[in-house]
């Protein structure tokens, strides 16, 4: 991938048969033009066309859309449906925060009707979702139904950070005292490696 | 008033500028930490400040949020200080509510509104010192903070004003030519495409003139744009020069 010149929104970066549009570009009549401040990057991958981006590395300004994995906190939960804001989109972090409602039939693939919503989430919880949905105006929609998704992060009664030791326990490791949650499996990237291996 | 010249026999205006010369322009970007994206602008004796936040949540609910698009939100004001006689109200009046509908329709047409659906943006702009062309300062300054938030927009939108004085068309003009009554043109465009994403005139001008006028507005915001051009290029080499050192 390599960096080049500075471009400039409206600025013309090349013809639609020579590249295709990426992050930070637009195509209009056959050409492809920047739409961001930043500098020009070509990726090409395999046999298709090189890929135009303009990219500024402090710039990354996401929205949750259908489909991508973000990052919640969870602000009430009730036997039907919990609440929760969104906080980072696919590992961008958001300036503000979105509201997002992960309802009870979403929160485990199997067995949807045995789910019960307190002894998978609870306040404070932050979670790993995946967006089903816009929702109505007011909420994103978010499910939980997959082995990856799920607690991430939970704090016990007495305030430690549980550990987790099965699909839908966590134990707190001061009091040794059990809860339940719908636990996310970590995924091998998200491992942190020790020291010098 | 009335014995005012607005032009000299030999061409010149008031403030000793030939009739296509733009006031002097000097801009800043990324003047805030805490906005996402912010420009102070001054054109002349006209300074004006940009603050953009977002996109974030719309807020109001059901009734602002759009499912297919951003809204975006726009709100002018003029400080109290602003102008010669102090301000009773900085914002909320006719005039204000007016321009604050003209910058949002102005960036809906240049904001690529369809990647940010349910999401809202806001746009907040202040007048700090009025000399005539307040609208055209505060779109210049608007699209350098949104620029500077990293909102991904089709072009640039650049607004300069023109007027018309005895067969002579006259490029952004300033607080005395305009009070004077003559006709009064503010373009917004968009310099690549040459879209016209603002057009508005105040008091009346003959269909004749019409076009000389507007070509005279049309080349004072390619003019405008090269200068933010080379402002905004200065900024981006500004960032990534601090990026690197730290």
């Amino acid at each position: 991938m390599a960096a080049s010149t500075i471009c400039i929104p409206g600025q013309r970066l090349g013809s639609t048969e020579e590249f295709q549009a990426g992050k930070g570009t637009y195509t209009r009549q056959g050409y492809v033009y920047s739409s961001l401040a930043g500098f020009r990057h070509e990726s090409k991958q395999g046999e298709d066309l090189p890929e135009l981006q303009v990219l500024l590395e402090d710039q990354q300004t996401v929205v949750p859309e259908v489909g991508s994995v973000v990052t919640v906190k969870m602000t009430s939960v009730n036997p039907r449906f919990c609440r929760c804001a969104i906080l980072s989109v696919e590992g961008t972090p958001l300036t503000q925060s979105f509201r997002g409602m992960i309802r009870r039939e979403d929160i485990r693939a199997t067995e949807k009707d045995k789910v019960e919503v307190y002894k998978s989430y609870r306040p404070g919880d932050v979670v790993l979702a995946r967006i089903l949905s816009l929702g109505d105006a007011q909420w994103y929609l978010l499910s939980t139904a997959e082995n990856e998704l799920g607690v991430v992060l939970a704090q016990s009664e007495a305030g430690v950070n549980m550990v987790p030791i099965s699909w839908c326990e966590m134990v707190c490791p001061k009091t040794h005292s059990k809860e339940f949650r719908k636990v996310a499996r970590v995924q091998p990237q998200y491992l942190i490696q020790p020291a010098g291996t | 008033m009335a014995g005012i010249e607005l032009l000299s026999d030999q061409g010149f205006r008031v403030d000793g500028r030939r009739p296509h010369e733009l006031r002097k322009i000097q801009c800043r970007m990324g003047v805030f930490r805490q906005a996402d994206g912010s420009a102070y602008i001054e054109q002349g004796n006209t300074r004006a400040l940009a603050t953009v936040y977002g996109p974030h949540e719309a807020s109001g609910g059901r009734v602002r949020a759009q499912h297919d698009r951003v809204t975006i939100n726009c709100q002018y004001s003029m400080a109290t200080f602003s102008t010669g006689e102090r301000k009773k109200r900085p914002m909320g009046d006719r005039k204000s509510q007016e321009m604050s509908q003209n910058l949002q329709r102005t960036f809906e047409a240049a904001i690529m509104t369809q990647l940010y659906p349910r999401s809202q943006i806001d746009i907040y702009v202040q007048v700090l010192q009025a000399d005539g062309g307040n609208y055209c300062a505060c779109v210049n300054a608007a699209t350098l903070a949104i620029i500077d938030a990293g909102i991904p927009m089709r072009d640039y939108v650049c607004a300069c004003s023109a007027g018309f004085v005895s067969d002579t068309p006259l490029v952004d003009i300033s607080y005395l030519e305009e009070s004077l009554g003559g006709p009064d043109m503010i373009v917004a465009l968009l310099p690549k495409s040459e879209q016209i994403a603002l057009f508005q005139l105040n008091s009346r001008l003959h269909a004749d003139h019409l076009s000389k006028v507007l070509d005279m507005a049309t080349k004072g915001c390619k003019d405008i744009h090269t200068v933010l051009d080379g402002a905004v290029r200065d900024h981006v080499s500004e960032v990534t020069d601090s990026m690197a050192r730290s």
